[in-house]
């Protein structure tokens, strides 16, 4: 079809850019600002004008959070406790949602299942949390990261169950079937046949959970204590609350805090929306 | 590309084959061997907490049993009406604007925008503040709205609206507009990109034969759109009930609850009675009453909820 320029299709399209516009705008200066302040020098904090373009950009205030205040360590805190709780999760998930997808089982079972892991979504952490807290006491498990490996899986088990469930029950059962037939027993057709066809999705799964325990702040804060086991939103944290903030290093730690899950996202962007309504929003 | 599809998934499609009955339930019993130990230990890691915050809740600091002391002590407590309203207010504030900002875009977006290109960049854009973490968005927010450092005043100051500095997270209405407005910039975009992925499945033919009929663009959303997007808003309504409930990050950031305790919501409000006033009594008095209420309101919820069920 020929596209006609009328007077209808340059309204069309000057709506579209005032709306685009805007929302850009509204998205993009916070964000662009966030990066600017990041980048001034302690001298331009406390000269009188600010300065809405950046104006002799440093990346002083990143070594600073990163070296002198020793941050370094939360990130790689961070990088651990998330990796791990990505490990555990998928391996639960796998371990439940392979028998309810894969095999023959009563629907009541599944549904139940399903319902249940649904219903821990609903749970506010902050209700949860002082449990937790005199569990990891008891257990002397307190600002380790282990508490919070545990913790983190717990909480995004019900997600990958229900993202996985998706995945896995869209590969067709002939596939398996034939290895079965083959002669290869049920592990072997899951670790040969299954998975590798499941792999794109498991592997999103993983890049959200990553995301989601990457932010994860309330637990964090609460069951750690120290750089031992500190994730590295608890130091941004400590910048922000601290008695003087010190502006350009509080928004280089959120820029690092932004920056992985970013990155991850451009990977598994197919998947967020999905991730988040638990798979009723499906990408073709 | 980027285009999403509604589907809500049906119990029923993907159940294997029936091959015979001895078959089956050797596959049903394999089912359970290897579900039996991966739930139970689920279950019991679930469960000993609510055990424990049930009898925290009925016992002293030293473990003497108190009655119901500690939960007439959290109900009598002022401050957590206080909280209450500020949750109450913050939902409301926060809710319908993200439902009509979010709608309003989809829609934008739907009618104006042709370009596959386009609205595959909207869709990647509209991820990113949903990826951000809450305290990276609180630290954002910190540098708009701070007395005295906040970028907003500046900026209203260079264009002439403003002579006289504002201070946004002093005052008790504006500290809570500004909480708000960090939560409707961050979950707007969800809120967009279900409803929009729901106006894609509403079908072309339907929507020609209404504009041929002299249907306006209101008329077009009020009654055919309007009917393919009512299962996802009460979608949203779930996923954002559900988020509303443990708002914790960006407000401790930015504001810590105050001034006062006018924007210490329910979340806020426990942590400072467990971790700042270790009343762990009153505290998991407060978390057994949270519970119940959530699971009523849970359970009231998924009944209508368009999520696969029996």
């Amino acid at each position: 079809m020929k596209r006609r320029r009328t007077p209808i299709t340059f309204l069309r399209i000057a709506i579209a850019v005032v709306g685009l516009g805007t929302a850009s705008l509204l998205y993009g200066f916070p964000l662009y600002w966030l990066v600017v302040t990041s980048l001034k020098s302690k001298a331009e904090l406390f000269s009188s004008t600010v300065h809405l373009l950046p104006h002799n950009p440093t990346l002083a205030a990143y070594s600073s959070v990163l070296i002198d205040r020793g941050f370094w360590v939360l990130l790689k805190n961070s990088v651990i406790v998330c990796l791990s709780t990505v490990v555990v999760t998928l391996v639960l998930g796998l371990i439940i949602t392979y028998p309810i997808t894969r095999l023959q089982v009563p629907v009541r079972l599944r549904v139940n299942i399903l319902t249940w892991a649904l219903s821990l979504r609903f749970l506010p952490p902050i209700a949860v949390v002082i449990p937790y807290f005199a569990i990891v006491r008891t257990l002397q498990i307190y600002d380790q990261p282990i508490a919070l490996i545990g913790i983190y899986s717990l909480f995004n088990l019900p997600f990958a169950i229900w993202m996985l469930k998706g995945f896995l029950a869209e590969i067709p059962l002939e596939l398996e079937e034939a290895a079965l037939v083959d002669g290869a027993n049920r592990w072997t057709a899951f670790w040969r046949v299954l998975l590798p066809l499941a792999a794109p999705g498991v592997m999103a799964a993983g890049i959200i959970i990553f995301t989601f325990a990457w932010s994860e702040f309330l637990f964090a804060l609460i069951l750690t204590a120290t750089p031992n086991s500190q994730t590295f939103p608890v130091g941004v944290q400590g910048l922000v609350t601290q008695f003087e903030i010190i502006w350009n290093d509080m928004a280089a730690s959120g820029v690092i805090a932004m920056a992985l899950p970013l990155t991850l996202m451009v990977i598994g962007r197919k998947y967020i929306v999905a991730g988040l309504t638990f798979g009723v929003i499906r990408e073709k | 590309m980027s285009r999403l599809v509604v589907e809500p998934p049906t119990p029923t499609a993907p159940q294997p084959v029936r091959v015979g009955r001895r078959r089956r339930s050797r596959q049903e019993r394999l089912a359970y061997l290897i579900l039996l130990p991966a739930l139970g230990t689920v279950f019991v890691i679930v469960t000993i907490p609510f055990i424990l915050v049930l009898m925290q809740s009925i016992s002293a600091d030293d473990g003497t049993l108190v009655g119901l002391r500690n939960f007439s002590r959290a109900l009598g407590n002022p401050l957590l009406y206080d909280a209450l309203r500020a949750t109450g207010v913050y939902t409301l504030i926060v809710l319908p604007t993200e439902i009509l900002l979010g709608l309003t875009f989809a829609l934008l977006v739907h009618r104006t925008v042709r370009r596959s290109g386009v609205r595959a960049a909207v869709y990647v854009l509209a991820i990113v503040p949903l990826v951000v973490p809450p305290v990276a968005i609180g630290v954002v927010a910190r540098l708009i709205y701070a007395p005295s450092y906040g970028v907003l005043n500046v900026i209203l100051e260079r264009l002439g609206l403003l002579h006289q500095e504002i201070n946004w997270l002093g005052n008790p209405t504006l500290a809570m507009l500004s909480v708000a407005s960090v939560d409707v910039w961050q979950w707007t975009p969800f809120v967009y990109l279900v409803l929009f992925s729901g106006l894609q499945t509403v079908p072309r033919e339907s929507v020609e034969a209404a504009q041929l009929d002299g249907a306006t663009w209101w008329t077009q959303f009020l009654y055919i759109e309007f009917s393919y997007l009512r299962p996802l808003f009460l979608l949203i309504l779930f996923f954002r009930l559900a988020d509303v409930l443990r708002v914790f990050d960006h407000i401790f950031i930015l504001t810590g609850g105050g001034p006062g305790t006018t924007t210490q919501l329910l979340s806020l409000y426990m942590y400072r009675i467990e971790f700042k006033f270790f009343d762990s009594g009153q505290a998991a008095a407060l978390a057994v009453i949270v519970l119940v209420s959530i699971s009523i309101l849970y359970a009231l919820i998924t009944r209508v909820l368009p999520l696969e069920r029996e």
